[in-house]
């Protein structure tokens, strides 16, 4: 899982504020190709706003962000274009109610893409079953479990191709015995050197699976190790904190 | 005259202008959908100026009795140079309202939607006009087919208002008058119509539901 050395994604000096609260203040995070990367840290430090900023779900205060160099497009059909190259998955899956599972995952490709109908159905159905959902494609997204939402879900941002997938919190939302058939799909990901960059409290996913774990708190990124160097020496007082409480039961 | 003698008398007639009703009722329910989505799309377009004429035209026109609006099409827009048949003035009047109750139908239908479907489907890289026509309205469509079906209904009753101009042939209501200046009906008359009226909303009703169930989103 060697990263290459070309950073696809750069932040520089990114601040945001909500009202009066700073929620991002001075971030510098660089993500290059082929790396995981975790973001971690309690509630309302700001990991899921910086998740979000990347493909402008949010918008900042000022800094840059920089995707293959460039930065990113403010509005129209350059950031339409630019989203269709990162993937998303939320943590409430937010597939679409009305369409059917298959045709949640070839909106994209059809509508976006331009890739004809058949040849969209046929990618979709290699890509449910590869998350394991393929029994499941002429029902509508209510008749699906949680974990199974969430692979549709994850199979939906895989057929647009992204060059990089964004997760905010995938897992936060489902009962525990889902969680791992979500991991598991993320796992086989990051193996075929998906660049991803992931918000999460799945410790476990963050240790085996990542290259870099970030840690926030208030906004700012307070460390930014490798997963054995963090959660074995974590550095400062605030992460020791942070991960005293999670597993302290 | 009984209710009877009415239709054996005018049975032909009342045919007629049941016809009448329901061609105007189709129009002006179609034509209000039509214009309450695109109402709508300017109400929840990213421009401001759009969704400030989109909400002012609702307020206008949800809260003008459509009597008044009529009395206007009528008898003002002539001095404006714009000669319109009654029928006409009539159905313009009839749709301008019902897309304002269209749109504050479609707008509860988008609401329910939910921020999420829409961040997911910005993230897919749909543009804007993407977004409204493939997740936004048929949504909305599909989650308000119960307040649609009222407003069905009730743009059937507001054809009623065409007994205040003349019409040839009449709608249900002006068939009354029709009726009565012609023999000595009384209220028999408004009961045949008033019984077509009846039946033409409980089969919209009962469509209504049947659609609902059928077309409903499961969430």
């Amino acid at each position: 899982m060697a990263a290459s050395d070309t950073a696809i994604i750069q932040m520089h000096h990114v601040d945001k504020h909500y009202g009066q609260l700073h929620v991002l203040q001075d971030i510098n995070l660089d993500v290059h190709k082929g790396e995981v990367v975790v973001l971690i840290g309690p509630s309302g430090s700001g990991k899921s706003t910086l998740c979000r900023t990347i493909n402008r779900l949010e918008t900042i205060d000022s800094g840059e962000i920089l995707f293959e160099g460039k930065p990113l497009p403010q509005e129209g059909k350059e950031l339409a274009a630019y989203r269709a190259e990162i993937g998303m998955v939320f943590q409430s899956f937010n597939l679409f109610a009305h369409k059917s599972i298959l045709d949640n995952v070839t909106l994209g490709p059809r509508e976006v893409l331009k890739t004809p109908k058949d040849v969209a159905e046929k990618e979709a159905m290699e890509l449910l079953e590869r998350v394991g959902v393929a029994e499941q494609a002429h029902k509508v997204p209510a008749q699906l479990s949680g974990g199974q939402q969430q692979r549709v879900a994850i199979a939906r941002s895989l057929a647009m191709h992204p060059k990089a997938m964004l997760f905010d919190e995938p897992t936060s939302a489902l009962d525990p015995e889902m969680i791992n058939e979500v991991l598991e799909v993320m796992v086989e990901l990051a193996r075929e050197g998906m660049t991803m960059v992931v918000v999460t409290h799945e410790m476990n996913f963050a240790r085996r699976v990542s290259n870099r774990v970030v840690f926030m708190a208030d906004g700012q990124i307070m460390e930014e190790a490798s997963p054995d160097e963090f959660f074995d020496h974590p550095k400062t007082d605030r992460a020791k904190d942070f991960l005293d409480s999670i597993r302290g039961h | 005259m009984g209710v009877g003698e009415v239709v054996a008398e005018f049975g032909g007639v009342y045919v007629q202008s049941l016809l009448s009703t329901w061609l105007m009722t189709i129009v002006c329910f179609l034509g209000g959908l039509a214009l309450g989505v695109l109402i709508t799309v300017m109400r929840v377009s990213p421009i401001k100026p759009l969704r400030v004429v989109g909400d002012f035209y609702v307020q206008v026109f949800r809260n003008i009795p459509t009597i008044s609006l009529l009395v206007i099409f009528v008898y003002a827009l002539p001095y404006l140079g714009l000669l319109l048949e009654y029928r006409a003035c009539l159905i313009v009047c009839i749709i301008l309202v019902v897309s304002s109750f269209a749109s504050e139908n479609f707008m509860s239908g988008i609401n329910a939607i939910g921020v999420g479907q829409i961040e997911a489907a910005r993230s897919v890289g749909l543009s804007f006009v993407q977004i409204v026509r493939l997740i936004v309205i048929p949504q909305a469509l599909r989650t308000t087919v119960l307040p649609m079906t009222n407003l069905l209904i009730a743009t059937l009753l507001t054809t009623a208002m065409g007994s205040q101009v003349p019409l040839t042939p009449p709608e249900l209501t002006g068939m009354v008058n029709y009726v009565n200046a012609r023999s000595v009906a009384g209220i028999s008359a408004f009961v045949v119509s008033a019984i077509c009226y009846a039946g033409t909303a409980l089969v919209i009703g009962f469509l209504g539901n049947k659609l609902d169930k059928k077309v409903r989103i499961v969430r």
